[in-house]
């Protein structure tokens, strides 16, 4: 869908180029061109020329052309009604991370997955601040307003990964508030739901385990583990892009730095530093929630 | 005319002259209320305060130019980007054109002094003390630090306690009182302080464009003064006016705020449009192409700029339809724009152009200027403002429209001013050099940033991964921001030296057409020591003698052995003399009662209510001694002779210019009270979780009653003025006792109604905004009710009375508009509610 | 000064535009309300009441403007050559023409959408 939209940016940019060079060039020509006398019947005559047709007529008619491609273009842009309801998903921001919520019970955080070649409505609002979801390459962006559900529709037209983020200044970290957004072909979005509703894990053994549910569970739901709602659900972190909503990559090992060092990657996010917890155990915690994944 | 050339019967009138209007030096230069030297302070304390944010900003391209810097951390990142955009806007585009305003203004209308000479010197340093301050807070790391629109709930006491944003409410509050009275002061002088012959069709084109930009200062601005103040009472006293949970809406705020906001941008193009449309002219040596096109293209940018704010809030979901008619008001501005744009380019074709410094800045101005118009225009199109806003490329379009609309255009009109300022002339050299590096590291800096938003990078990130494809962009932008500073440094440089080294400017050295020219270079505090009669509209080119003449006394009130400081009162449409215009001179008042606002001020931030209830207190007592002396007051104008066949003093008529001065002021006043309304519907109407309590917070029957006891005030008031215009002054000093006391008891009235009912305004925002209402309505009939027995007082001292009728009608306004207030919200809170089926 | 009813009288050069902005304002007002109280259905595209309802409220503004454009532009045309007169009515006569376009262009989505979506 955004590619209506990138259309009518070209076709700005052409027409406004050749305005912006068309003035100028026209200034500099003015400012340059030997003087002549005119008398003031010319004159009358020149002022009424430039004055209307370049001060009332190029821009009257610019914008009404504008007008009548803009209006159209947006209005397909809303989620109006369709014959068949598409997929509605909960999106909320927080300070700084996102929740999503699927219509049959599935959490995640900080990524979204969707099928690829439909139209999907994003019903998004915010716990706290105002955010904005925003996918660049899927379309325009909405404010996420405590009190208010408002409706996004996106399409992605093709499988694979969109970086989104948030696009409303949400305090400190409003720079670490991005979103990976997966488009799967149809097959392969209804494997993904399935396999992440049947999702369940058991805690891991020892000290780690005993650590986890006392401190991390009270904020963090594990679906079979623990039921903590304050911060994002990790049933599949293992499986996500990054972590930190953008703040790291998640490549081998990345989440027993991001336990040991988050508040320095992300200075100011709501997870209390853990120094009380001795490295070795913040690691077997971090290697057990790199293999929470469908 | 020069100073290298005195004659010696200009000389004497000269001494004679600055022995009633000279400055102090010393400490007494605080005392200081006239218009150059106030304008003066305007303009440099401006350029302190940009050349602070343009660090500011130097900061935070050093952050942006490679990825995953911590050159900054990210709370002292987000205070710096909210500082810099707060103290560029409020603090620097704004006031820097209100004092070239309040400079010019007077010099180009051929009069003496602004209106209220002592208002300017309050405005200055109310704007100086709130500058002090919130730049302070930076320095203690307390600074704002929820972006320069402080969205709630981000700014509210739950998502940044501490004083950061209070910092920002209260000190901007503070900064307004000043951008407010240079409004009103701006607009009452244009109107009515022009020299005799200066019909309004005859007016300098600059003239209308600070008329159409103080009207703008003077309904805009209270909007966000309104929101200020409710943010703060939500944040200090906990009155939910945007906190859903308790039946407010985060999104009033925005409304509020960009109700201000957009016309901001107008407020700070128009006057630097103004200075285009007097250079160029200048440049050309012929009039400006299309007079009236232009006057035309003025007011209707004003007022439909007040039509676009919503194209702030594309992306909050408000309905399509409402969406379109913002988008298409937000075009259609570029329309008058336009006219004025080929104007100009008319004006040039048609005439002479010579080149100076000043028209390098103006064909940057122009190529800059178009091009962030056009990028404009694009944002106004909803679906494509969806993609790109709150992204980079509105970063880039913003600065392309305000730095090629407002800069740009300043620094053509500073070069062109500088003779007068300084009476000599900059150097070509070192001004050209300054301009091609501001111009080049400008562009560099924003046009790639355009590329770098429709990559997709968000504004107020303090940090980026790399990847993405927005580092080369972003380093570019950052070493084009380090060579427009050395660009900026240049053109300081320039100055400063010129200042030294610049030859002194001959009489008229552009050879322009406008009166300030027409003074002595650099202009003493009178301006002239006559004031000329004008034919058309380009006196100084009708008659280049008019520097001569004038300051030989040819023309009129060119006496001052009275020792008044006067200058023309006249019609605001033909510009016929109506009455002598006697100004007050200079006063400790102003910046004793700038000092107790600050003081206000610093005991709210530390929360010190009793203080500042203390200190609001004095500043009162100081502001009434203000208007004490004025009229027949010993201090103002106690006789009342004038030169044969000259009008009479305005204060021995019905219609000076503090009448004036009221209406628009209670316009500001009214457009607050419009703006209090709208919040009261806006959430009735769309607050998502809208809570009316079960029973009234407040007995209605108070509320009409005390509705009532007014209007037989505000009658009774009617008659007794009606009387004393007729020439009939008996009992006037009882009755107007009598008419306070009324007032008084209505106030009482309002208080019990405020307080003695079941009113919970922590409860819900509905009690809030009654709360709010009231209390408006409180405090107006008070002030009105202290104003009215003072009158009386005034009536026994002898400075009001059949021949000095004027100044309670001045105060009988300040009736009617409270009268009208309290029945508006009779019925907005008594009469409207069952209407909508509350329940 | 002149009374407020004398076409001569600055105060009308700012008087188009100023109804322009009451029009605006009771316009964007009268949606959200009506959006709020009674949404015509999103079927009906854009011939529904309120939509029709607002069309006719702008078109009767336009007129109001023309007519009142008319009245300064006469106005002016008695008032004498190159007097200051005859350029505030004129002025005033053009802000009302500015007006009325300016309603006509902000009216023009009425034609193409639903209104409460």
């Amino acid at each position: 869908m955004a590619r209506e939209v990138t259309l009518l940016w070209w076709a700005m940019l052409g027409f406004a180029s050749l305005v912006l060079l068309g003035v100028t060039a026209l200034w500099l020509y003015a400012m340059h061109r030997a003087p002549r006398e005119t008398s003031a019947e010319q004159a009358r005559r020149i002022n009424r020329r430039w004055i209307v047709g370049g001060g009332l007529l190029l821009p009257g008619l610019s914008i009404l052309l504008l007008l009548a491609f803009g209006i159209p273009a947006g209005h397909r842009l809303l989620p109006l009604p369709l014959a068949e309801p598409p997929l509605r998903i909960e999106v909320t921001g927080h300070q700084w991370w996102w929740e999503v919520r699927y219509p049959d019970g599935v959490v995640t955080a900080n990524q979204l997955h969707i099928p690829a070649g439909r139209p999907v409505d994003l019903a998004v609002s915010s716990a706290d601040v105002i955010h904005s979801f925003w996918v660049p390459r899927l379309g325009g962006k909405l404010d996420m307003i405590p009190g208010r559900r408002h409706v996004l529709r996106l399409q992605a037209d093709r499988p694979g990964t969109y970086r989104g983020q948030c696009a409303e200044f949400c305090g400190s970290q409003h720079a670490h508030m991005a979103i990976d957004v997966v488009a799967h072909d149809e097959p392969a979005f209804q494997a993904w739901m399935a396999a992440r509703r049947e999702l369940r894990f058991s805690p891991p053994p020892g000290e780690a385990g005993a650590v986890f549910e006392q401190r991390c569970g009270r904020c963090h739901r594990v679906a079979g583990v623990s039921e903590g709602g304050r911060a994002p659900d990790l049933t599949d972190v293992g499986s996500r892009p990054s972590l930190g909503a953008g703040t790291l990559d998640n490549r081998p090992g990345a989440l027993r730095r991001w336990l040991r060092e988050h508040q320095r990657l992300k200075p100011g996010n709501g997870m209390p530093a853990h120094d009380d917890v001795t490295p070795e155990t913040l690691d077997r915690i971090a290697d057990w929630l790199e293999t929470l994944a469908p | 005319m020069s100073r290298d050339m005195p004659s010696p019967e200009a000389e004497r009138l000269h001494e004679r002259f600055n022995a009633v209007w000279g400055n102090p030096t010393g400490w007494r230069a605080l005392t200081v209320v006239n218009h150059t030297t106030v304008g003066l302070r305007f303009l440099v304390t401006g350029a302190l305060f940009f050349l602070f944010g343009g660090l500011l900003a130097m900061l935070l391209r050093t952050q942006l130019a490679l990825p995953g810097r911590d050159f900054m951390g990210p709370d002292l990142y987000n205070q710096v980007f909210t500082m810099h955009g707060t103290v560029m806007m409020f603090l620097f585009a704004v006031p820097m054109m209100e004092g070239l305003a309040v400079y010019l203004i007077p010099k180009m209308i051929g009069a003496r002094d602004l209106v209220f000479p002592r208002l300017s010197a309050l405005g200055y340093f109310c704007y100086l003390f709130g500058g002090l301050i919130l730049v302070a807070s930076l320095f203690l790391d307390i600074a704002p630090k929820a972006g320069w629109f402080m969205y709630t709930p981000l700014s509210s006491a739950a998502h940044t306690p501490g004083p950061n944003s209070d910092f920002w409410l209260l000190g901007i509050t503070f900064v307004e009182i000043s951008a407010v009275s240079a409004g009103v002061e701006l607009v009452v002088s244009i109107l009515r302080t022009r020299t005799r012959g200066m019909t309004l069709d005859r007016m300098p084109l600059y003239a209308w464009y600070i008329l159409v930009m103080a009207m703008m200062i003077v309904v805009g601005f209270p909007p966000l003064i309104l929101g200020s103040i409710l943010l703060e009472l939500e944040r200090a006293a906990g009155l939910p006016f945007f906190e859903v949970a308790r039946g407010g809406d985060p999104l009033l705020w925005q409304h509020l705020f960009w109700l201000f906001g957009h016309p901001e941008v107008y407020i700070i193009f128009l006057p630097a449009a103004g200075i285009v449309s007097t250079l160029l002219p200048v440049f050309a040596q012929r009039p400006i192409v299309g007079y009236r096109w232009v006057v035309l293209g003025v007011l209707s940018t004003g007022f439909i700029s007040f039509g676009l704010w919503v194209h702030h809030m594309f992306t909050v979901g408000i309905p399509q339809l409402a969406q379109a008619f913002f988008s298409a008001a937000s075009m259609l501005v570029a329309i008058p724009t336009g006219v004025q744009i080929f104007a100009w380019l008319a004006t040039l074709w048609l005439g002479r152009p010579v080149y100076h410094v000043p028209m390098l800045w103006l064909v940057g101005f122009l190529v800059i200027f178009v091009a962030g118009g056009l990028t404009g225009v694009m944002l106004a199109l909803v679906p494509f403002d969806w993609q790109v806003h709150d992204t980079h490329f509105v970063v880039a379009h913003m600065h392309y429209v305000l730095v090629g609309g407002m800069f740009f255009p300043l620094m053509a009109g500073l070069y062109y001013w500088l003779p007068h300022f300084s009476g000599r002339m900059p150097s070509v050299r070192l001004g050209r050099w300054g301009f091609w590096l501001v111009f080049v590291g400008f562009n560099l800096t924003f046009l790639v940033m355009h590329w770098t938003g429709l990559l997709g990078m968000p504004r107020r990130i303090y940090t980026y991964p790399t990847g993405l494809g927005w580092d080369w962009p972003n380093l570019i932008s950052s070493i084009g921001s380090f060579v427009m500073a050395i660009g900026i440094a240049t053109v300081l440089l320039d100055i400063v030296l010129h200042f030294r080294f610049g030859l002194p400017a001959k009489e008229n050295p552009w050879h322009a057409d406008t009166l300030e020219w027409a003074t002595s270079l650099p202009p003493t505090s009178y301006n002239f020591a006559s004031l000329p009669e004008v034919r058309g509209r380009h006196p100084l080119w009708d008659d280049p003698g008019l520097p001569q003449s004038i300051a030989h006394g040819e023309h009129a009130l060119a006496v001052i052995d009275h020792g008044r400081r006067e200058t023309w009162g006249s019609d605001p449409l033909t510009g016929q003399t109506r009455e002598i215009i006697h100004l007050p001179g200079n006063s400790w008042l102003p910046v004793i009662a700038a000092a107790l606002i600050a003081g206000v001020c610093l005991s709210l931030l530390t929360r010190a209510y009793g203080l500042a209830a203390l200190f609001a207190l004095t500043s009162l007592g100081v502001l009434l001694r203000w208007s004490w002396e004025n009229g027949a007051h010993p201090k103002a104008a106690p006789d009342a002779k004038t030169q044969p066949g000259d009008p009479p003093l305005h204060s021995r008529t019905c219609d000076g210019p503090g009448l004036w001065g009221m209406a628009v002021t209670l316009l500001a006043d009214g457009a607050l009270y419009l703006s209090l309304l709208f919040g009261w519907f806006y959430l009735w109407t769309v607050a998502p979780d809208w809570q009316v309590p079960e029973r009234a917070g407040f007995d209605q029957r108070l509320l009409l009653a005390s509705a009532v006891l007014l209007a037989v005030a505000t009658f009774w008031q009617r008659r007794l003025l009606v009387r004393l215009r007729q020439g009939d002054a008996r009992g006037l000093a009882g009755g107007l006792a009598g008419v306070a006391g009324l007032g008084l008891l209505h106030a009482v009235l309002l208080l019990w109604a405020l307080l003695g009912g079941e009113l919970a305004p922590r409860q819900t925002a509905h009690d809030a905004v009654i709360a709010v209402v009231l209390g408006y309505s409180l405090v107006h009939g008070l002030l009105a009710a202290v104003l009215s027995a003072l009158q009386g007082w005034r009536v026994r001292c002898g400075y009001v009375g059949v021949e000095t009728p004027y100044e309670p009608l001045v105060v009988e306004q300040l009736w009617y508009y409270n009268l009208g207030v309290l029945w508006i919200g009779y019925f907005a809170l008594v009469l409207f509610p069952p209407t909508w089926g509350a329940a | 000064m002149r009374p407020l009813r004398s076409p001569y009288n600055p105060i009308h050069i700012a008087l188009g535009l100023v109804i322009w902005s009451l029009w605006f304002v009771a316009l964007y007002g009268g949606l959200s309300v009506a959006c709020r109280v009674a949404p015509p259905a999103l079927s009906l595209g854009m011939w529904n009441w309120l939509n029709l309802l607002l069309g006719l409220f702008s078109v009767a503004t336009v007129a109001l403007l023309l007519g009142l454009a008319r009245w300064s532009w006469r106005a002016a045309s008695r008032a004498g050559k190159r007097s200051p007169e005859r350029f505030a009515a004129r002025l005033a006569a053009t802000v009302h023409l500015v007006g009325a376009v300016a309603t006509l262009v902000v009216a023009v989505p009425l034609l193409r959408l639903p209104p409460c979506v």
